[in-house]
């Protein structure tokens, strides 16, 4: 049974990168990388094994197993006793997925870096950092205890640090990196407080014993709303919702591969699988739920509108990345657990592929400005050809992977709340539009930077490949996945059912549903007049048209060129924390340093000075009379009087005090 | 009776013998007077019913320390030696301390006074060897190597360049 | 003849030796002082064993490991007496004083 070896899967990668990074000596062709692709095959291998054996049946999910972490005696509820801290695994349906999908895409993502990193001075340390990249992700998936989660909750955090500021010594890599850590650090903080108040009324870090604790009431329902919001509050830094999306964008400054990564698989998908594993908490608590639902409605909205202006062709890729994590938060907040789950898998494999795409078309023309490319399809026939399947899935045209988990959150909204689905109808004709103007500018017209594009070459088979692996699985994954409701049947099965049951409860209750034909055929057309738009706009050889709509809506641009002002608000409290910390620092120079520490100090200085005097006046004074009484005056004459080197003398005073003990009976 | 002539004549030996080394002028004669004394002594052991000690001293100390006495007295010995004093300036303090701790150890002595023998003495000699190559097996090779190592030192010592020239004033 | 009586001879030729130590001027007087006082401890060992433990010899033995110590002694003390006199040419005590300040 695979599932038994589960603990395998994020330990590989660990080893492996361990052993990139303390093994061999830093090559352009070091053999390094195999050693992370050969672990991480093996983690898909036991990957998509648990899933077979789960899917047929085999495997009885959930499957837990746990070790004795740590133990120590606790007095707890005033009983004496033992706190046992155990850590393990525990794989339900949506864990067994996400084992599957980080393994694959990371593989994946390893492969294509070969060919994308040859060449850069740190290769092997790359691979090295994505391995416990992949590694922590992995951890974060599998561990049932949330102490644990955290860890790699942290973990991750920290390796995106390094990757995103992987090239530092350029000057934008490194501030992105600050950026993104710190950002989500904020958001930590929220996980943080909710870990400890789950702790202070569950006393368990178990998924499983605080499900049951939880699901019995033994909670209190404002403790539950807290708990919620603060895992949302560590979700929202991790998977860049509203409004802790800024670093996302700017974490773009990594090489591509790594944004694939972060945006398909390992960082963002944290945020989203945390509500999805924590979701237990916020069933019990609706406020939670509706915050939940409304936070990924906005940056759903939010993030697709600001997607439309750039020219930056990984940034439209990555508000795209939060506006579809908006999605999914929505659709778990209006209790649409198996379909954010289904557009989390179907969206890391064609988000991967269109990031990875990015990066072959980056490395052809050397420059990520989109202004600078166009008619790149008739030289980059393969990546053009893949791109174009992930951008049909992600605008979310049938039969491509993305219409089928967007048209069920789609319907999970309507049955919670028409407004909410209007909104997201919306964002999602712009998510249309804003994918097929990046393509179109991409790929279609004329070469806009002739030196640029007459040069750009079709990567090799070591980049495409992985390209049309993931094209592939953008096409099929979602009816596959879809037929006879096989992900939700599964994705259910691993302890989700009470979920999916209450779900449906919820529906019902709301008394309304819509047609799923109608719905369906409704977004289509909406997407496709959207795609139409992007290509009479866009297409062409002449922007007149674009231009024009550009200085109507002069203003609407600025705000989304600013994206709303989020930045400048964020960069606002650093400049306000900057200027409270220049205050204190000049109160602790002039105020403490100069009045309080120097005070002190001449004041120390004064009574030591007194104190030298009286030392070197009457103390040293003395014991130097001391020494001469006992040397000169009283040592000589005893000396001369007694210590005469005789023997015998010796002898006799000896003898003397032997007398005495005799006679003294 | 025997008992009591043998004690007191061996006990007046030795300690008139004793008197003697301490006394006299001619270290030659101080040297013939410890065998005297020593074989005294051995008397004394005789008396006691030691036999083995009483062999044992006449061996060692009789034949063999005294006579060595008598060797180096003989080897350092001067012809200005026999007219001068032997006794030095401090005799009088010494005489004191001696007789004060005399006193003590005989006022010790007299608590004894009332311990009597019982019955004869046993031959020791046998019980003494198993004793020796018994239980105090460790202790008698030790003392075998006590005895290597005073007589690779006594060698060492009168070897005649291991001394540094000069010295005491 | 009781135990007293030996214990008696004993500490009069112990006395007696340690007369001799502190008062012969040469180092051989010395020595041979201290082997009177050697002698006196042992006529105590043989007069306790015989008088307080007539049923074993250890005080015998003692006396002998005395002995053998005190022929060691004597060796390495007559060798160095003549060590210090072909040397230095001194055979009194006064005369020898390294040990003064």
């Amino acid at each position: 049974m695979m599932i038994e070896n589960v603990w395998l899967v994020p330990l590989l990668p660990l080893a492996a990168s361990l052993v990139i990074l303390f093994g061999g000596r830093e090559r352009e062709d070091s053999p390094m990388p195999f050693v992370g692709i050969a672990a991480m095959a093996a983690s898909l291998y036991i990957s998509l094994a648990v899933i077979f054996d789960a899917a047929t049946g085999a495997a009885a999910l959930p499957f837990e197993k746990e070790w004795l972490w740590y133990s120590f005696a606790a007095n707890l509820g005033g009983q004496p006793s033992i706190f046992e801290m155990r850590a393990g695994v525990l794989i339900d349906g949506a864990a067994a997925v996400m084992l599957g999908v980080v393994c694959l895409v990371s593989l994946l993502v390893q492969i294509y870096s070969l060919g994308y990193m040859h060449g850069d001075r740190k290769f092997k340390r790359y691979f090295a950092y994505i391995s416990f990249f992949t590694a922590s992700m992995l951890g974060l998936v599998v561990s049932n205890n949330l102490i644990v989660v955290f860890a790699c909750w942290e973990l991750v955090g920290v390796s995106s640090y390094l990757l995103i500021g992987f090239w530092f010594e350029k000057e934008a890599p490194p501030y992105a990196a600050k950026k993104a850590f710190i950002t989500t650090k904020l958001g930590d903080l929220g996980f943080f407080l909710a870990l400890l108040l789950i702790f202070t009324y569950a006393g368990s870090y178990n998924l499983v014993r605080l499900k049951e604790t939880v699901e019995m009431g033994y909670l209190p329902p404002m403790v539950l709303t807290l708990i919620g919001l603060g895992l949302l509050c560590g979700a929202a830094g991790k998977s860049a919702q509203a409004p802790l999306f800024i670093w996302l964008p700017d974490a773009m400054e990594g090489p591509t591969p790594v944004s694939a990564l972060i945006h398909a698989a390992t960082m963002v998908a944290a945020g989203i699988y945390l509500v999805a594993r924590c979701y237990f908490f916020f069933l019990a608590s609706p406020i939670a739920m509706e915050t939940v639902a409304w936070a990924g409605l906005i940056t759903a909205f939010l993030a697709g509108s600001m997607a439309l202006v750039p020219y930056d062709i990984k940034r439209v890729l990555a508000f795209s990345t939060v506006s579809q994590l908006g999605f999914m938060m929505c659709a778990l907040g209006v209790g649409g657990y198996t379909a954010g789950l289904f557009h989390l898998t179907t969206h890391a494999f064609f988000k991967a592929l269109l990031f990875l795409g990015a990066g072959s078309v980056i490395h052809a023309v050397h420059t990520n400005d989109m202004r600078s490319m166009g008619g790149l399809s008739k030289r980059m026939p393969w990546t053009f050809l893949t791109m174009t399947v992930g951008c049909l899935a992600l605008a979310g045209i049938p039969p491509f992977a993305g219409f089928f988990s967007k048209d069920q959150i789609l319907e999970k909204v309507f049955e919670h709340s028409p407004v909410m689905f209007a909104v997201l109808v919306f964002t999602a004709c712009l998510t249309a539009f804003y994918t097929f103007r990046m393509l179109f500018l991409t790929f279609w017209g004329d070469g806009r930077d002739h030196h640029r594009v007459d040069h750009a070459e079709e990567s090799g088979a070591v980049m495409t490949v992985p390209l049309m692996i993931l094209a592939a699985l953008s096409l099929v994954s979602g009816w596959a996945l879809e037929h006879g409701h096989a992900f939700a049947s599964f994705v259910g099965s691993g302890g989700a059912a009470g979920h999916a049951a209450e779900a449906a409860g919820h529906a019902a209750a709301a008394g309304h549903a819509i047609n799923p034909m109608v719905l369906a055929a409704g977004v289509t057309a909406g997407a496709c007049f959207f795609i139409a738009l992007a290509y009479s706009l866009y297409a062409g050889r002449d922007f007149s048209r674009a231009q024009r709509l550009k200085s109507l809506f002069q203003p609407v641009f600025d705000l989304l060129e600013k994206r709303y002002g989020f930045d400048a608000f964020f960069l606002g409290l650093v400049d306000l924390a900057d200027r409270i910390a220049v205050l204190c620092r000049w109160v602790d120079i002039e105020v403490i340093d100069k009045v309080f520490v120097d005070g002190w100090g001449l004041l120390c200085r004064v009574a030591a000075e007194i104190s030298h005097l009286f030392d070197a006046l009457f103390v040293d004074q003395a014991v130097d009379g001391c020494g001469y009484v006992s040397r000169d005056i009283a040592g000589r004459g005893l000396r001369s009087l007694i210590a005469r080197g005789q023997v015998q003398e010796y002898m006799l005073y000896l003898a003397v005090g032997v007398s005495l003990f005799a006679i003294l009976k | 009776m025997m008992e009591q002539i043998a004690f007191y004549s061996m006990a007046g030996l030795a300690v008139v013998s004793a008197l003697a080394v301490v006394t006299l002028r001619n270290t030659v004669h101080c040297a013939l007077f410890l065998g005297l004394s020593l074989a005294g002594v051995a008397g004394i052991f005789g008396v006691l019913g030691a036999d083995f000690l009483f062999a044992s001293q006449i061996l060692i100390y009789v034949g063999g320390i005294a006579v060595l006495m008598i060797f180096a007295v003989m080897l350092m010995g001067r012809a200005s030696d026999l007219t001068l004093r032997q006794v030095n300036q401090e005799w009088l303090a010494a005489l004191l301390v001696c007789a004060i701790t005399a006193a003590g150890l005989l006022r010790g002595a007299k608590a004894y006074l009332g311990s009597v023998a019982a019955g004869a003495p046993a031959p020791s000699t046998k019980p003494l060897g198993r004793l020796m190559l018994g239980d105090y097996v460790l202790p008698f090779e030790l003392i075998s190597l006590v005895l290597t190592a005073a007589l690779l030192g006594a060698i060492f010592f009168t070897r005649k360049e291991t001394l540094p020239s000069g010295g005491g004033k | 003849m009781t135990l007293a009586h030996y214990i008696a001879l004993g500490a009069v030729l112990f006395v007696i030796g340690i007369f001799g130590a502190l008062t012969r001027r040469s180092v051989i007087g010395i020595l041979m002082s201290i082997e009177l006082m050697f002698n006196a401890a042992n006529i105590n060992l043989a007069a306790f064993n015989r008088y307080l433990h007539p049923e074993g010899v250890a005080g015998q033995a003692f006396a002998l490991f005395i002995m053998t110590v005190a022929a060691a002694e004597v060796v390495v003390g007559l060798a160095l007496v003549l060590a210090i006199y072909r040397n230095w040419d001194k055979t009194y005590m006064e005369n020898i004083n390294l040990l003064k300040g």
